[in-house]
Protein backbone atom coordinates (compact mmCIF):
# COMPACT_ATOMS: atom_id res chain seq x y z
CA UNK A 1 0.00 0.00 0.00
CA UNK A 2 0.92 3.43 0.15
CA UNK A 3 3.98 5.05 1.73
CA UNK A 4 4.10 8.48 3.81
CA UNK A 5 6.26 11.15 2.79
CA UNK A 6 6.95 11.70 6.45
CA UNK A 7 7.57 9.80 9.67
CA UNK A 8 6.19 12.62 11.89
CA UNK A 9 4.01 16.10 11.34
CA UNK A 10 4.55 18.60 13.73
CA UNK A 11 2.52 21.59 14.18
CA UNK A 12 4.74 25.31 14.95
CA UNK A 13 3.32 28.55 15.02
CA UNK A 14 4.91 32.11 14.46
CA UNK A 15 3.68 34.55 16.99
CA UNK A 16 4.86 38.69 17.92
CA UNK A 17 4.23 41.88 17.24
CA UNK A 18 3.55 43.17 13.58
CA UNK A 19 6.62 43.94 11.50
CA UNK A 20 9.36 41.86 13.72
CA UNK A 21 10.31 39.60 10.72
CA UNK A 22 8.06 36.71 11.21
CA UNK A 23 6.54 36.08 7.99
CA UNK A 24 10.35 36.85 6.52
CA UNK A 25 11.65 34.22 9.15
CA UNK A 26 9.65 31.28 7.91
CA UNK A 27 9.88 32.06 4.35
CA UNK A 28 13.71 32.20 4.63
CA UNK A 29 13.54 28.60 6.39
CA UNK A 30 10.85 27.25 3.77
CA UNK A 31 11.73 29.10 0.41
CA UNK A 32 15.70 29.93 1.35
CA UNK A 33 14.81 33.49 0.10
CA UNK A 34 14.40 37.00 1.40
CA UNK A 35 12.05 39.98 0.21
CA UNK A 36 12.60 43.56 1.75
CA UNK A 37 9.00 44.07 1.01
CA UNK A 38 6.54 44.65 3.92
CA UNK A 39 3.44 43.03 3.13
CA UNK A 40 1.24 43.09 6.74
CA UNK A 41 0.08 38.80 6.70
CA UNK A 42 -3.74 38.41 6.72
CA UNK A 43 -5.09 36.90 9.06
CA UNK A 44 -3.03 33.27 9.36
CA UNK A 45 -1.11 31.57 6.56
CA UNK A 46 1.11 27.88 6.47
CA UNK A 47 3.64 27.16 4.77
CA UNK A 48 5.30 23.42 4.95
CA UNK A 49 8.85 21.86 5.43
CA UNK A 50 10.34 18.76 5.64
CA UNK A 51 13.13 17.94 7.97
CA UNK A 52 15.29 14.68 8.87
CA UNK A 53 15.92 14.17 12.46
CA UNK A 54 17.41 11.28 14.12
CA UNK A 55 16.63 9.56 10.71
CA UNK A 56 13.12 10.80 10.72
CA UNK A 57 11.06 12.76 8.22
CA UNK A 58 9.61 15.01 10.50
CA UNK A 59 7.02 17.55 8.02
CA UNK A 60 6.85 20.71 9.88
CA UNK A 61 3.44 22.23 9.10
CA UNK A 62 4.39 26.33 10.34
CA UNK A 63 1.75 28.35 10.59
CA UNK A 64 2.19 32.07 10.24
CA UNK A 65 0.11 34.55 12.24
CA UNK A 66 -0.64 38.09 11.29
CA UNK A 67 0.69 40.59 14.56
CA UNK A 68 -1.66 42.87 14.06
CA UNK A 69 -4.16 43.18 16.94
CA UNK A 70 -7.79 43.35 14.61
CA UNK A 71 -6.72 39.75 13.50
CA UNK A 72 -6.07 38.64 17.20
CA UNK A 73 -9.36 36.53 17.76
CA UNK A 74 -8.77 34.53 14.71
CA UNK A 75 -5.00 33.93 15.42
CA UNK A 76 -5.55 33.15 18.83
CA UNK A 77 -7.65 30.25 17.63
CA UNK A 78 -4.53 28.27 16.10
CA UNK A 79 -2.72 28.09 19.37
CA UNK A 80 -4.37 25.04 20.23
CA UNK A 81 -2.61 22.66 18.01
CA UNK A 82 0.42 24.37 18.12
CA UNK A 83 3.35 21.49 19.18
CA UNK A 84 5.79 24.73 19.37
CA UNK A 85 5.57 28.22 19.21
CA UNK A 86 8.08 30.82 18.32
CA UNK A 87 7.38 34.35 19.84
CA UNK A 88 9.35 36.40 17.84
CA UNK A 89 10.70 40.17 18.77
CA UNK A 90 12.93 42.76 16.67
CA UNK A 91 15.97 43.85 18.23
CA UNK A 92 15.45 47.45 16.47
CA UNK A 93 12.29 47.76 18.08
CA UNK A 94 11.95 48.25 21.64
CA UNK A 95 8.48 47.83 22.15
CA UNK A 96 7.92 44.34 20.24
CA UNK A 97 10.64 43.54 23.09
CA UNK A 98 8.42 44.78 26.01
CA UNK A 99 5.45 43.01 24.55
CA UNK A 100 7.00 39.27 24.92
CA UNK A 101 5.13 39.28 28.20
CA UNK A 102 2.18 40.11 26.21
CA UNK A 103 2.30 36.89 23.90
CA UNK A 104 3.50 34.80 26.40
CA UNK A 105 0.05 35.45 28.51
CA UNK A 106 -1.40 34.41 25.08
CA UNK A 107 0.24 31.26 25.19
CA UNK A 108 -0.69 30.32 29.11
CA UNK A 109 -4.25 31.36 27.75
CA UNK A 110 -4.45 29.50 24.14
CA UNK A 111 -2.10 27.24 23.69
CA UNK A 112 -1.60 23.88 24.87
CA UNK A 113 0.24 23.30 28.38
CA UNK A 114 2.89 21.31 27.17
CA UNK A 115 3.80 23.53 24.23
CA UNK A 116 7.52 24.02 23.27
CA UNK A 117 8.13 27.40 23.49
CA UNK A 118 11.15 29.60 22.00
CA UNK A 119 12.22 33.16 21.69
CA UNK A 120 13.53 34.79 18.60
CA UNK A 121 15.10 38.36 18.71
CA UNK A 122 15.31 38.59 14.74
CA UNK A 123 16.87 41.34 12.22
CA UNK A 124 20.26 40.61 14.18
CA UNK A 125 22.06 41.97 11.07
CA UNK A 126 20.80 45.85 11.89
CA UNK A 127 23.83 46.02 14.57
CA UNK A 128 23.36 49.54 14.28
CA UNK A 129 20.11 50.03 14.99
CA UNK A 130 19.75 47.54 17.83
CA UNK A 131 17.83 49.27 20.89
CA UNK A 132 17.91 45.24 22.80
CA UNK A 133 21.26 44.08 23.95
CA UNK A 134 21.18 40.28 23.36
CA UNK A 135 21.66 40.09 27.36
CA UNK A 136 17.89 41.13 27.76
CA UNK A 137 16.74 38.47 25.23
CA UNK A 138 18.89 36.07 27.06
CA UNK A 139 17.35 37.10 30.46
CA UNK A 140 13.78 36.69 29.86
CA UNK A 141 14.06 33.34 28.27
CA UNK A 142 15.72 32.58 31.36
CA UNK A 143 13.41 33.55 33.40
CA UNK A 144 11.09 31.75 30.89
CA UNK A 145 12.52 28.75 31.04
CA UNK A 146 12.72 28.77 27.28
CA UNK A 147 15.42 28.66 24.36
CA UNK A 148 16.46 31.94 22.96
CA UNK A 149 17.99 33.03 19.57
CA UNK A 150 18.94 35.70 17.56
CA UNK A 151 18.27 35.33 14.30
CA UNK A 152 18.55 37.35 11.01
CA UNK A 153 16.06 36.50 7.96
CA UNK A 154 17.80 38.74 5.96
CA UNK A 155 21.34 37.47 6.42
CA UNK A 156 20.26 34.05 7.29
CA UNK A 157 21.31 34.07 10.63
CA UNK A 158 20.09 31.00 12.83
CA UNK A 159 16.85 30.90 10.91
CA UNK A 160 17.40 26.94 10.40
CA UNK A 161 18.84 26.18 13.74
CA UNK A 162 16.40 27.36 15.25
CA UNK A 163 13.54 25.73 13.32
CA UNK A 164 15.25 22.69 14.12
CA UNK A 165 16.50 22.91 17.55
CA UNK A 166 12.48 23.63 18.09
CA UNK A 167 11.65 20.47 16.34
CA UNK A 168 14.34 18.59 18.52
CA UNK A 169 12.90 19.46 21.28
CA UNK A 170 9.45 18.52 20.13
CA UNK A 171 10.68 15.27 18.96
CA UNK A 172 12.67 14.34 22.38
CA UNK A 173 9.17 14.30 24.17
CA UNK A 174 7.25 12.85 21.07
CA UNK A 175 6.42 8.97 22.10
CA UNK A 176 8.18 7.06 19.88
CA UNK A 177 5.87 4.51 18.12
CA UNK A 178 7.44 1.40 16.43
CA UNK A 179 7.59 0.96 12.63
CA UNK A 180 4.38 0.48 12.56
CA UNK A 181 4.11 4.21 11.84
CA UNK A 182 2.18 3.83 8.66
CA UNK A 183 -0.86 5.29 11.02
CA UNK A 184 0.81 7.88 12.78
CA UNK A 185 -1.52 9.35 14.90
CA UNK A 186 -0.81 13.22 14.25
CA UNK A 187 -3.91 14.37 14.99
CA UNK A 188 -3.77 13.60 19.09
CA UNK A 189 -0.56 15.31 19.03
CA UNK A 190 -1.60 18.97 17.25
CA UNK A 191 -5.31 18.44 16.17
CA UNK A 192 -3.89 19.01 12.53
CA UNK A 193 -6.46 19.33 10.05
CA UNK A 194 -7.15 15.44 8.46
CA UNK A 195 -4.90 16.22 5.42
CA UNK A 196 -2.14 13.19 4.83
CA UNK A 197 -0.04 12.38 2.17
CA UNK A 198 0.17 9.45 1.02
CA UNK A 199 1.97 8.22 -2.11
CA UNK A 200 2.57 5.31 -4.09
CA UNK B 1 -63.52 114.65 54.06
CA UNK B 2 -63.13 111.38 55.37
CA UNK B 3 -64.50 110.01 52.65
CA UNK B 4 -61.97 112.01 50.17
CA UNK B 5 -59.40 110.22 51.96
CA UNK B 6 -60.63 107.07 51.36
CA UNK B 7 -61.26 107.42 47.51
CA UNK B 8 -57.85 108.40 47.49
CA UNK B 9 -56.21 105.80 49.27
CA UNK B 10 -58.78 103.43 47.27
CA UNK B 11 -57.24 105.13 44.34
CA UNK B 12 -53.44 104.65 45.27
CA UNK B 13 -54.40 100.76 45.94
CA UNK B 14 -54.90 100.38 41.75
CA UNK B 15 -52.73 98.37 39.80
CA UNK B 16 -49.22 99.48 39.91
CA UNK B 17 -47.46 100.30 36.35
CA UNK B 18 -50.08 103.20 35.24
CA UNK B 19 -47.45 105.13 35.08
CA UNK B 20 -46.00 107.81 37.78
CA UNK B 21 -48.08 110.73 37.76
CA UNK B 22 -51.37 109.18 39.22
CA UNK B 23 -49.95 107.57 42.04
CA UNK B 24 -48.34 110.51 42.71
CA UNK B 25 -51.23 112.93 42.28
CA UNK B 26 -52.87 110.81 44.93
CA UNK B 27 -49.89 111.04 47.18
CA UNK B 28 -50.27 114.83 46.87
CA UNK B 29 -53.57 115.00 47.36
CA UNK B 30 -53.69 112.11 50.55
CA UNK B 31 -51.51 114.45 52.09
CA UNK B 32 -53.13 117.64 51.58
CA UNK B 33 -56.08 116.08 52.89
CA UNK B 34 -54.12 115.23 55.84
CA UNK B 35 -52.89 118.88 56.37
CA UNK B 36 -56.57 119.65 55.53
CA UNK B 37 -57.64 117.49 58.79
CA UNK B 38 -57.08 119.72 61.76
CA UNK B 39 -59.33 121.86 60.45
CA UNK B 40 -62.07 119.40 61.37
CA UNK B 41 -62.87 119.10 64.91
CA UNK B 42 -62.27 115.77 67.48
CA UNK B 43 -65.92 114.15 66.16
CA UNK B 44 -64.84 113.52 62.74
CA UNK B 45 -61.23 112.30 63.47
CA UNK B 46 -62.53 109.48 65.62
CA UNK B 47 -64.95 109.16 63.00
CA UNK B 48 -62.35 108.51 60.67
CA UNK B 49 -60.50 106.17 63.13
CA UNK B 50 -63.43 103.95 62.81
CA UNK B 51 -63.40 104.07 58.99
CA UNK B 52 -60.01 103.43 59.04
CA UNK B 53 -60.63 100.26 61.17
CA UNK B 54 -63.27 98.77 59.09
CA UNK B 55 -60.72 99.50 55.91
CA UNK B 56 -57.65 97.50 58.22
CA UNK B 57 -59.77 94.91 58.85
CA UNK B 58 -60.78 94.82 54.83
CA UNK B 59 -57.04 94.52 53.93
CA UNK B 60 -56.66 91.86 56.73
CA UNK B 61 -59.41 89.85 55.11
CA UNK B 62 -58.31 90.45 51.43
CA UNK B 63 -55.21 89.18 52.61
CA UNK B 64 -52.94 92.19 52.45
CA UNK B 65 -51.35 94.48 55.37
CA UNK B 66 -52.06 97.26 57.67
CA UNK B 67 -50.50 100.50 56.91
CA UNK B 68 -48.03 99.98 59.81
CA UNK B 69 -46.86 97.08 58.37
CA UNK B 70 -44.80 98.97 55.81
CA UNK B 71 -42.36 100.50 58.21
CA UNK B 72 -41.56 96.47 58.90
CA UNK B 73 -40.74 95.67 55.66
CA UNK B 74 -37.45 94.87 54.13
CA UNK B 75 -36.46 97.84 52.22
CA UNK B 76 -35.61 95.98 49.04
CA UNK B 77 -39.39 94.42 49.10
CA UNK B 78 -41.07 98.08 49.59
CA UNK B 79 -43.59 98.37 47.10
CA UNK B 80 -45.29 102.00 45.71
CA UNK B 81 -48.71 100.81 48.10
CA UNK B 82 -46.04 100.83 51.21
CA UNK B 83 -45.16 104.00 50.55
CA UNK B 84 -48.15 105.04 50.28
CA UNK B 85 -49.29 103.37 53.55
CA UNK B 86 -46.05 105.18 54.82
CA UNK B 87 -47.47 108.55 54.12
CA UNK B 88 -50.60 107.37 55.53
CA UNK B 89 -49.35 106.37 58.84
CA UNK B 90 -47.21 109.50 58.57
CA UNK B 91 -49.84 111.87 57.97
CA UNK B 92 -52.19 110.38 60.35
CA UNK B 93 -49.13 110.48 63.44
CA UNK B 94 -48.48 114.09 62.55
CA UNK B 95 -52.28 115.07 62.31
CA UNK B 96 -52.35 113.67 65.95
CA UNK B 97 -49.49 116.00 67.25
CA UNK B 98 -51.13 118.99 65.17
CA UNK B 99 -54.53 118.58 66.37
CA UNK B 100 -53.10 119.01 70.25
CA UNK B 101 -54.08 122.65 71.19
CA UNK B 102 -51.01 124.30 71.27
CA UNK B 103 -51.04 126.56 68.49
CA UNK B 104 -47.33 127.28 67.36
CA UNK B 105 -47.29 123.30 67.09
CA UNK B 106 -49.18 123.06 64.31
CA UNK B 107 -47.81 125.59 62.20
CA UNK B 108 -44.38 123.44 62.75
CA UNK B 109 -45.79 119.71 61.91
CA UNK B 110 -47.65 121.48 58.65
CA UNK B 111 -44.05 122.71 58.00
CA UNK B 112 -42.75 119.34 58.62
CA UNK B 113 -45.63 117.64 56.85
CA UNK B 114 -44.33 119.10 53.95
CA UNK B 115 -40.65 117.66 54.31
CA UNK B 116 -42.09 114.34 54.81
CA UNK B 117 -44.31 114.42 51.82
CA UNK B 118 -41.21 115.45 49.46
CA UNK B 119 -39.69 112.48 50.87
CA UNK B 120 -42.42 110.04 50.36
CA UNK B 121 -42.36 111.44 46.60
CA UNK B 122 -38.33 110.95 46.19
CA UNK B 123 -39.33 107.49 47.85
CA UNK B 124 -42.49 106.98 45.81
CA UNK B 125 -40.21 107.23 42.25
CA UNK B 126 -37.18 105.04 43.24
CA UNK B 127 -39.46 102.15 44.55
CA UNK B 128 -41.62 102.65 41.22
CA UNK B 129 -38.29 102.83 39.63
CA UNK B 130 -36.84 99.72 40.99
CA UNK B 131 -39.96 97.92 40.66
CA UNK B 132 -39.91 98.33 37.16
CA UNK B 133 -36.41 97.75 36.79
CA UNK B 134 -37.04 93.98 38.29
CA UNK B 135 -40.13 93.43 36.28
CA UNK B 136 -38.49 93.74 33.18
CA UNK B 137 -35.30 91.97 34.65
CA UNK B 138 -37.84 89.46 35.54
CA UNK B 139 -39.16 89.30 31.87
CA UNK B 140 -35.80 89.33 30.60
CA UNK B 141 -35.42 86.00 33.03
CA UNK B 142 -38.23 84.50 32.38
CA UNK B 143 -37.58 84.36 28.22
CA UNK B 144 -33.70 83.70 28.87
CA UNK B 145 -35.33 80.44 31.12
CA UNK B 146 -37.27 79.31 27.83
CA UNK B 147 -34.11 79.89 25.20
CA UNK B 148 -32.32 78.24 27.31
CA UNK B 149 -34.81 74.93 27.67
CA UNK B 150 -35.51 75.06 23.86
CA UNK B 151 -31.36 75.48 23.39
CA UNK B 152 -31.10 72.43 26.31
CA UNK B 153 -34.01 70.28 24.69
CA UNK B 154 -32.06 70.51 20.94
CA UNK B 155 -28.77 70.01 22.42
CA UNK B 156 -30.15 66.57 24.18
CA UNK B 157 -31.41 65.65 20.58
CA UNK B 158 -28.15 65.84 18.87
CA UNK B 159 -26.35 64.77 21.84
CA UNK B 160 -28.93 61.51 21.39
CA UNK B 161 -27.59 60.74 18.20
CA UNK B 162 -23.97 60.99 18.84
CA UNK B 163 -24.92 59.08 22.52
CA UNK B 164 -26.67 56.19 20.05
CA UNK B 165 -22.61 55.45 18.49
CA UNK B 166 -21.52 54.70 21.38
CA UNK B 167 -17.34 55.16 22.58
CA UNK B 168 -15.78 52.59 21.03
CA UNK B 169 -18.53 52.71 17.37
CA UNK B 170 -17.20 54.08 14.29
CA UNK B 171 -18.71 56.24 11.41
CA UNK B 172 -18.47 54.38 8.03
CA UNK B 173 -17.92 56.32 4.71
CA UNK B 174 -20.45 54.22 2.98
CA UNK B 175 -18.92 55.96 -0.48
CA UNK B 176 -15.20 54.81 0.50
CA UNK B 177 -14.74 51.78 -1.68
CA UNK B 178 -11.98 50.47 0.93
CA UNK B 179 -14.09 50.76 3.88
CA UNK B 180 -14.25 47.61 5.97
CA UNK B 181 -17.65 45.80 5.21
CA UNK B 182 -16.89 41.99 5.83
CA UNK B 183 -16.89 40.49 9.31
CA UNK B 184 -13.79 39.12 11.49
CA UNK B 185 -16.53 35.31 10.73
CA UNK B 186 -16.25 36.09 7.15
CA UNK B 187 -12.39 36.50 6.97
CA UNK B 188 -11.91 33.37 9.45
CA UNK B 189 -13.59 31.51 7.08
CA UNK B 190 -11.91 32.00 3.93
CA UNK B 191 -8.77 31.52 5.78
CA UNK B 192 -9.87 28.20 6.55
CA UNK B 193 -10.67 27.65 2.87
CA UNK B 194 -7.88 29.08 1.68
CA UNK B 195 -5.11 26.91 3.67
CA UNK B 196 -7.76 24.09 3.40
CA UNK B 197 -7.18 24.52 -0.67
CA UNK B 198 -3.32 25.20 -0.21
CA UNK B 199 -2.93 21.82 2.05
CA UNK B 200 -4.42 19.84 -0.39
CA UNK B 201 -2.86 21.83 -2.96
CA UNK B 202 0.52 20.25 -1.52
CA UNK B 203 -0.92 17.13 -1.25
CA UNK B 204 -0.86 17.13 -5.27
CA UNK B 205 2.23 18.35 -5.52
CA UNK B 206 3.68 16.07 -3.70
CA UNK B 207 1.88 13.10 -5.18
CA UNK B 208 2.63 14.71 -8.89
CA UNK B 209 6.57 14.51 -7.52
CA UNK B 210 5.97 10.77 -6.87
CA UNK B 211 4.86 9.85 -9.89
CA UNK B 212 7.48 12.53 -11.92
CA UNK B 213 10.18 11.10 -9.86
CA UNK B 214 9.49 7.15 -10.70
CA UNK B 215 9.02 6.29 -6.93
CA UNK B 216 5.83 4.33 -7.82
CA UNK B 217 6.53 1.09 -8.49
CA UNK B 218 4.41 -0.40 -11.92
CA UNK B 219 4.03 -4.03 -10.04
CA UNK B 220 2.23 -2.50 -6.73
CA UNK B 221 0.32 -0.26 -8.59
CA UNK B 222 -0.48 -1.67 -12.19
CA UNK B 223 -1.92 0.69 -14.46
CA UNK B 224 -5.17 -0.07 -14.69
CA UNK B 225 -8.47 1.34 -16.30
CA UNK B 226 -9.76 4.09 -14.41
CA UNK B 227 -12.81 2.43 -13.16
CA UNK B 228 -10.80 0.56 -10.89
CA UNK B 229 -9.84 4.24 -8.70
CA UNK B 230 -12.43 3.41 -6.18
CA UNK B 231 -10.80 0.25 -4.24
CA UNK B 232 -7.39 3.29 -4.15
CA UNK B 233 -9.53 6.34 -3.20
CA UNK B 234 -10.78 3.82 0.12
CA UNK B 235 -8.05 3.44 1.08
CA UNK B 236 -6.23 7.05 1.30
CA UNK B 237 -7.03 8.61 4.59
CA UNK B 238 -9.55 11.46 3.19
CA UNK B 239 -12.85 11.42 0.77
CA UNK B 240 -10.93 14.95 -0.09
CA UNK B 241 -7.74 13.08 -0.88
CA UNK B 242 -8.94 10.67 -2.42
CA UNK B 243 -10.94 12.49 -4.91
CA UNK B 244 -7.31 14.53 -6.03
CA UNK B 245 -5.44 10.95 -6.10
CA UNK B 246 -8.29 9.79 -8.40
CA UNK B 247 -7.96 12.85 -10.57
CA UNK B 248 -3.83 12.40 -10.59
CA UNK B 249 -4.02 9.18 -11.14
CA UNK B 250 -6.13 9.94 -14.04
CA UNK B 251 -4.50 11.99 -15.66
CA UNK B 252 -1.26 10.01 -15.44
CA UNK B 253 -3.73 6.50 -16.28
CA UNK B 254 -4.46 8.73 -19.68
CA UNK B 255 -0.53 9.70 -20.29
CA UNK B 256 1.00 6.30 -19.54
CA UNK B 257 -0.41 4.56 -22.48
CA UNK B 258 0.58 6.43 -25.19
Amino acid sequence: MAKKTYDLLFKLLLIGDSGVGKTCVLFRFSDDAFNTTFISTIGIDFKIKTVELQGKKIKLQIWDTAGQERFHTITTSYYRGAMGIMLVYDITNAKSFENISKWLRNIDEHANEDVERMLLGNKCDMEDKRVVPKAKGEQIAREHGIRFFETSAKANINIEKAFLTLAEDILRKTPVKEPNSENVDISSGGGVTGWKSKCC
Amino acid sequence: MVQLRLAAWAEVQTPAGEGLLEPLVSLSLLCFYSLGIPLLGMQAEQHQEEEEEGEEEKEGSGGGCEPEGAFRKNPFQLTVEDVYDISYVLGRELHKISSEPRGEMAAKVAHLQFKVVSVLEMLEALVNESNLTVEALKMERDSLKREVEELRKQGSHSAAEEVSLGPNKMVVDLTDANRPRFTLQELREVLQERNHLKAQLMVVQEELQCYKSGLMSQKQHPIEPTHKEPAVGSASGSSTGSEEKTIVKRLFAFKRPR
